[in-house]
């Protein structure tokens, strides 16, 4: 590959001459090429850099996820990743803008260009990229249907809950990944219906079924709620796919790369052992992948827009990915969430993060 | 047998420890079979002999209750995986699960990761702190004979020819923390019902946190 060869095919109907030329005469390769042709860095994250704030619309008040607290402060695992957006960006966890939105709100808001980035518990499906013009920047949490069964039943599967009564809301995907599960498994169960999450639950709770199926996230929550939450327990199983994760518009892929890349960084930073108490030590160390983490080799803080210690920065938020997770959801929250599909792809998980390289 | 007896009293009479733990103890300590000689029985753990815990405390709540999780494993059913930066020990259920019990790990030592078996299972085992344990904290007994005062609770699962163990406590308080000085420990109750479910001969996995 030759230098000239490469700005004439890039020239086409983009770069004026001079610069060609320029370029030309300066002898650039095709990394300093591409990036001087095409706007890489024109879209949101000048912009984020240019207000000094990072906008990020999250739910209005959805449990260990996103929510205030009684000073008004933003809370949850959602809220930590914008955290780590922000300070990856502007070297600040404190620089967010958190932008309440309702389910109805939240894709037009972001389209419309009021939020950077949506973390917002939602789903990662075909409809919502190809339909809607947004893309999912990666999955921060698995999420997916499971079910709270009572205790007595003795069972830890849900594989053993044939001919048992189920409590279900009406008219959800959930019904039918219900059915799906059943059939599946040459189970037959006894379906009772309501029109709403809530009266499901009350039905459970007053021993109407012998287990409540939802989305498992939601239902580590509704079993606190039970007047002896001893008296149940969330099966291991997961029978349906709810990947939760950060949304950005589709038209700015840098922006969407950068989303991408924190998430992973987090993931990666724990996979290699980095966290918020060992950066000091992390930063001296002679491996190689955590001396890429850190910004000492690699140069690959400068290629996303931003300073080589974007990923330290990032872990230094709110922590790794493990750290996020456990005190959010995890061992450090009421919630007690096990990581399940949520733990890394080498310990049990579905945690999968490119190399940082 | 007599020899080992009057250095746990001597011990434990230096020690200031009350005769209400001692009384126990020959017995508890007779009904044993010695372990082969090659298992040291020095350990360090932790610190408080004497004090009592009962052989049914299991941790019921929380996140460290034993409990069915989803774990994605090829390993054989019945094969158990520590991760100690998780606090978690699992056995493996096959079919996506594992039954995870919250434990308790050492502050700093076992740092050995890899695979070993469970060589040796004892009931109420004796404690011989090490000589590094006793410089550090010399009011210790020299040898405590098994029992509910002893720090090493329950059960204990020796693994492979290491000086190491998944073991009990008489501090259940513990789980989830990392105070013992180098080896696994759970609540009396979860020892008790891992001890039912894993015979000599498993295999065990220990994983810990990447180092820098």
């Amino acid at each position: 590959m030759t230098g000239p060869a490469i700005s004439v095919n890039l020239n086409k109907g983009q770069a004026d001459m001079s610069k060609t030329s320029w370029i030309r005469r300066s002898g650039l390769g095709l990394a300093a090429l591409a990036g001087f042709i095409l706007p890489a860095a024109a879209g949101t994250l000048d912009t984020v850099k240019q207000r000094g704030t990072l906008q990020c619309g999250v739910s209005e008040g959805v449990a260990s996820f996103s929510e205030q607290d009684a000073q008004g402060n933003w809370r949850g695992f959602d809220v930590d990743f914008c955290r780590a957006v922000a300070a990856a960006v502007l070297g600040d966890a404190g620089k967010v803008a958190f932008t309440p939105l309702s389910a109805s709100q939240r894709f037009d808001a972001l389209k419309g260009g009021k939020v950077d980035l949506l973390a917002r518990n939602s789903t990662w499906t075909l409809g919502r990229e190809a339909e809607l013009g947004l893309a999912f920047a990666g999955i921060t949490y698995h999420d997916g249907q499971g079910f709270l069964a009572k205790r007595s039943l003795k069972v830890d599967t849900a594989l053993s809950l044939d001919k048992a009564k189920i409590c279900v809301e009406a008219g959800t995907t959930t019904q039918l990944n219900l059915a799906d599960f059943f059939k599946a498994n040459s189970m037959t169960y006894e379906e009772k219906v309501y029109p709403s999450a809530a009266e499901a639950f009350a039905a459970f709770e007053s021993g109407q079924c012998d287990a409540l199926t939802r989305d498992q996230s939601a239902l580590h929550g509704d079993r606190l709620r039970l007047a002896k939450p001893a008296e149940a327990i969330v099966l291991p199983d997961v029978i349906s796919k709810e990947p939760l994760g950060p949304v950005v518009r589709s038209d700015d892929f840098p922006w969407f790369t950068l989303v991408k890349w924190v998430n992973f960084a987090l993931v990666n930073a724990e996979e290699i052992g980095v966290s918020s108490t060992n950066l000091d030590e992390a930063l001296k160390s002679t491996k190689p992948d955590v001396r890429r983490f850190v910004g000492a080799e690699g140069g690959f803080g400068k290629a996303l827009g931003l300073d080589a210690d974007w990923a330290v920065r990032a872990v230094k938020a709110g922590g790794n990915y493990a750290e996020i997770y456990e005190r959010n959801l995890g061992t450090g929250s009421k919630l007690g969430i096990p990581r399940g599909l949520n733990q890394l792809w080498s310990m049990g998980g579905v945690l999968y993060a490119p190399p940082l390289r | 047998m007599n020899q080992l007896l009057r250095t746990a009293l001597s011990g434990l009479a230096m020690s200031g420890f009350g005769l209400g733990s001692l009384v126990a103890l020959p017995g508890a300590a007779s009904a044993q079979p010695r372990p082969p000689a090659a298992i040291q029985e020095t350990m360090e753990i932790g610190d408080e002999p004497g004090r009592v815990s009962t052989e049914e405390v299991s941790i019921t709540e929380g996140p460290y209750a034993r409990q069915m999780v989803l774990f994605r494993s090829n390993e054989a059913p019945g094969t158990v995986v520590i991760h100690s930066a998780e606090r978690f020990l699992y056995v493996v259920q096959g079919n996506g699960r594992a039954l995870r019990y919250g434990i308790g790990v050492g502050r700093e030592g076992f740092t050995w990761s890899g695979q070993v078996q469970v060589s040796r299972k004892a009931e109420w085992p004796d404690w011989r702190p090490p000589p590094e344990m006793l410089q550090r904290q010399p009011y210790l007994p020299r040898f405590m004979a098994g029992g509910p005062g002893n720090p090493m609770g329950a059960r204990a699962l020796y693994l492979g020819s290491t000086v190491f163990r998944i073991h009990g406590t008489n501090q259940p308080e513990t789980i989830g923390q990392a105070i013992s000085s180098g080896c696994f420990r759970l609540a009396n109750g979860d020892i008790s019902d891992l001890y039912d479910r894993v015979p000599v001969g498993t295999k065990v996995i220990i994983r810990h946190k990447a180092t820098l």
